[in-house]
């Protein structure tokens, strides 16, 4: 078993990572190899999606690797996202809390909600800027 | 005092009967003797009485001898006045009766004259004259005798006709020129001697009397027999020469009845002779009197001594009569009563003394008995305590292997006294090795009995570091050594199972070897052993490792079997041993083992005090197939690909055996990031080191063990990681495979040993745990 990536690009400033597979010890550096050079591309802002409805399992390889992208993400003040996980993979996440709950969602409208709250805020926070 | 049964009693009437006795005897003999003396007394007096009447008699007649001799003298011629002469004499004489002068005549025609002057009884003196009343009595033969009689003599009794009486006389011859020319006759009558008789003194009942030389009697007591002759054997006692007593037979005089004693004097100048007869009734009867007052006065004395001794007696003894009731308390177990004071220090007083002192030492014994029996009481409820607690030190006699049966044991410990010094124990060192001892300490009793405590809790405290039977021994062997003044020391044998796969690993500290029973025979197991523990501190212990099959079993015990002795001094041995437990039917639980091992030791040492504590332990190995033993048993090398290789076979493995997603993903999770560790960290070459991996379920667990030779690390004391709640915070993330680890296994356990890094992991399905939500 292997890691499959599909990258997906609904807006500039948006990024869908679709997971496939396992992340485990074994797959970790081919993932990080594929997803890492993506998020370089990436403009200040950016949101990050972690698509893992097709991601079986999750090792604490894969957490050190979800924890890079998500540092990666902060350093271009943007966000990293997680949608739909599955429950074996969700208990890894709750276990060692690795990311906040306010930032995992099920469902896209759930997260396309989220996303344009924070959409809103930003081209506030431009206007008032105005 | 209870009649005759008290000594008091009993001495007095002994002391009474006694000399009843003796007084009986005594007075016999004193009979005997008395009626000699008083016989001879009686006859000195009966003989003076006779001789004294005699001489009464002697008296009166001499008195008229003298006047008839006087009378003779003085009619020497014819023509005196005789006539006057006699009537004189006859006033002067009352005791005569008359008097004659008769002269014998020249010519008979015509005789002189006779004159008789005859007293008569009213006093008047008649005269007559004899010469004319024609009797002619010079030619009488009293006359002619009395001329014969010159100097008197007594003729014999005649009937006198005129007077009507027994008269006696007394003739003298008148001499003239030498020849006798008349004689003077002096009349005497019967009953005038008879009555000198009656003024004579006599014994009461005595008859007294008088015969003259024909043995006619002249006087007696009893007057009708006065002139009788006596009978002659009453004349042939009389006649009998001498003074002596003669004794009359009963009849032969009817004047006396019954025996009689006869004594006799002659009658001087007489002839005739006194007699006195004494009955010997009469005799006897004072005799009897007396003796009756002598007897009577000696049972007098008797009863007054059988009194004193009565009233001594019981004086002196009436303390040992009290000091018989005391003794009579102290049978019942009273100790407290007062004893006669002594008033003596005799027999009666040191007894009294000595019962004092006895009643105080078993008063004291008593109390020093109850004291010690107090004492085992307490020391017995102490052992039984320590039995107890003896007991609590060793685990439960079985022991089945509940997790994955695969195996069972039975152990029996006998104590030879409340407490003893044979050990054994049993305990899971981790999730897969089991480790078990048997132990033998030297000597019995109570300081064996702390010593097992402290030995069996050291190996206890020791094992789980040891983890290793020889490192066992030797770690308990340095502590054990520490402090051992006493030398007491212990032999050991101890194993560790790999319940795994049945590999025992042994080790002895100079105990019996085991018997390791396969396929219905036994046999020793040869262990090299090494020192006992406790007495060298530098011992050292080598292993040995045996492989049980399927149905094995392995006996551990003590010498208190092989030792046990029979009555004739043999030893149950271990031909006995290994015989019992190939005897038919073969046993097959490890409960059957010790018990028949434990019965045939009991009926070889049947009638014999166990000496020796017995413990027996055995341990059966029960087979199991390979695939219930474990779905996976996989040794890998330390590289990525073999382990998610091998975790792809645990998840297809898992899968086949139908346990749930959620424990697979578990599974898998847990064992990747422990084996990516160990790739990672374990070695200095990544690639050099191996990892042994063995699955398998169990009651719907799933059971995991991992094995590496990588450094050592415990997962259980990793540190746990920082969580912030985004594993972007922190600057390194590390610690999050560990902490998922502790998170998922159910169980899990760590230990090291110089074979690395040994892991059991169990996973218990959530709805074993949890209630459904």
């Amino acid at each position: 078993m292997t890691i499959e990536l599909r990258t997906e690009r609904p807006s500039p400033d948006r990024l869908v990572l679709h997971l496939h597979g396992r992340l485990d010890a074994n797959t970790y550096l081919e993932f990080d190899g594929a997803a890492l050079p993506l998020l370089t591309e990436l403009p200040h802002g950016a949101t990050v999606v972690l698509d893992m409805a097709g991601l079986e399992y999750i090792s604490s390889a894969g957490l050190r690797s979800v924890a890079r992208i998500r540092k990666a993400t902060r350093t271009l003040g943007g966000h990293t996202l997680l949608l739909d996980p599955q429950p074996q993979v969700r208990k890894v996440f709750d276990i060692v809390k690795a990311v906040p709950v306010s930032e995992v969602f099920t469902g896209t409208s759930e997260l396309d909600a989220y996303l344009d709250r924070i959409q809103k805020k930003i081209i506030d926070e431009a206007d008032g800027g105005k | 005092m209870r009649g005759l049964r008290s000594i008091a009693s009993r001495l007095a009437l002994w002391s009474l009967l006694g000399s009843a006795l003796v007084l009986t005897v005594v007075g016999l003999l004193l009979l005997g003797h008395l009626r000699q003396t008083w016989l001879r007394s009686a006859h000195r007096e009966g003989g003076t009485l006779a001789l004294a009447a005699a001489h009464g008699i002697e008296a009166h007649l001499a008195r008229a001898g003298e006047v008839t001799r006087l009378l003779a003298r003085l009619a020497r011629t014819r023509s005196d006045p005789t006539a006057q002469l006699a009537s004189d004499a006859l006033k002067a004489n009352p005791d005569l009766a008359g008097i004659l002068f008769a002269w014998t005549p020249d010519d008979p025609t015509h005789p002189p004259v006779a004159p008789f002057v005859d007293r008569q009884p009213n006093g008047t003196l008649t005269r007559r004259d004899l010469s004319h009343d024609g009797t002619r009595y010079w030619e009488q033969p009293w006359f002619r005798s009395g001329l014969d009689c010159t100097d008197g003599c007594w003729q014999k009794p005649f009937f006198s006709q005129s007077r009507q009486e027994r008269l006696i006389n007394y003739s003298v011859a008148i001499r003239s020129a030498g020849r006798s020319i008349g004689i003077v006759n002096a009349d005497v009558t019967l009953a005038w001697l008879q009555s000198v008789l009656g003024s004579l003194k006599r014994p009461d009942g005595a008859v007294m009397f008088v015969v003259d030389h024909e043995g006619h009697f002249l006087a007696h007591d009893g007057t009708a027999r006065l002139g009788l002759v006596a009978t002659p054997e009453l004349r042939q006692a009389l006649a009998m020469a001498g003074d002596a007593p003669g004794e009359l037979r009963a009849g032969i005089d009817p004047s006396v009845s019954g025996r009689a004693w006869i004594y006799h004097a002659p009658v001087a100048g007489t002839g005739w002779t006194l007699g006195l007869l004494v009955p010997q009734a009469q005799l006897e009867s004072s005799l009897r009197r007396l003796f009756m007052r002598e007897l009577s006065l000696g049972l007098l004395a008797m009863l007054g001594i059988a009194v004193i001794t009565l009233v001594v007696t019981r004086r002196t003894l009436s303390p040992l009569a009290t000091l018989t009731g005391r003794a009579e308390h102290v049978a019942r177990g009273e100790l407290d009563f007062t004893l006669p004071r002594i008033r003596r220090r005799d027999e009666i007083g040191r007894l009294t003394h000595a019962f004092d002192r006895m009643r105080r030492q078993l008063a004291h014994h008593l109390e020093q008995l109850t004291r010690a029996t107090r004492e085992q009481e307490r020391l017995r409820s102490e052992l039984e305590i320590a039995h107890q607690i003896q007991v609590a030190l060793l685990p439960s006699e079985h022991y089945l292997d509940a997790r994955c049966a695969m195996f069972e044991l039975h152990a029996t410990l006998r104590p030879a006294r409340a407490v003893g010094g044979d050990l054994y124990s049993y305990f899971m060192l981790d999730q897969r090795h089991f480790c078990l001892m048997v132990g033998d300490v030297s000597d019995k009793g109570i300081p064996a009995a702390l010593f097992m405590a402290r030995a069996i809790t050291l190996a206890k405290a020791l094992a789980p570091r040891a983890r290793h039977p020889a490192l066992l021994l030797d770690q308990l062997n340095r502590e054990l050594c520490q402090g051992n003044e006493s030398c007491m020391f212990i032999t050991l044998l101890c194993g560790v199972l790999d319940t795994s796969d049945g590999r025992l690993v042994l080790a002895s500290a100079g105990h019996e070897p085991p018997i390791l029973y396969q396929g219905g025979t036994g046999r020793l197991v040869e262990v090299t052993t090494g020192p006992a523990i406790g007495l060298d501190e530098d011992a050292g212990y080598v292993e040995q490792e045996l492989t049980m099959e399927a149905g094995d079993t392995l006996l551990m015990y003590t010498d208190g079997i092989t030792e046990a002795g029979a009555p004739d001094g043999s030893m149950f041995g271990i031909e006995r041993t290994l015989a019992s437990l190939e005897r038919a039917p073969p046993p097959t639980a490890p409960g059957e083992f010790t018990a028949r091992l434990m019965a045939d030791v009991d009926a070889f040492a049947e009638g014999c005090d166990q000496t020796d504590d017995i413990t027996i332990l055995a341990l059966s190995w029960h087979h199991r197939s390979r695939e219930e033993a474990g779905m996976l048993d996989l040794t890998l090398k330390t590289t990525l690909e073999d382990v998610f290789a091998a975790l792809e076979r645990c998840e297809s493995v898992l899968d086949d055996a139908g346990v749930a997603v959620g424990i697979r993903e578990d599974v898998r999770l847990v064992l990747e990031e422990l084996m990516v560790n160990m790739v990672q960290h374990g070695h200095e070459n990544p690639a050099d080191g191996s990892i042994r991996l063995h699955l398998r379920t169990n009651e719907g667990a799933v059971l995991a063990e991992l094995h590496d030779d990588g450094m050592a690390f415990d997962p259980l004391q990793a540190s746990v990681p920082a969580l912030s709640g985004d594993v972007a915070d922190a600057e390194e993330v590390g610690g999050l495979g560990i902490h998922l680890v502790r998170a998922m296994a159910s169980e899990l356990t760590y230990h090291h040993d110089r074979d690395g890094n040994h892991l059991q992991l169990r996973f218990i399905q959530p709805d074993q745990t949890e209630s459904p939500t």
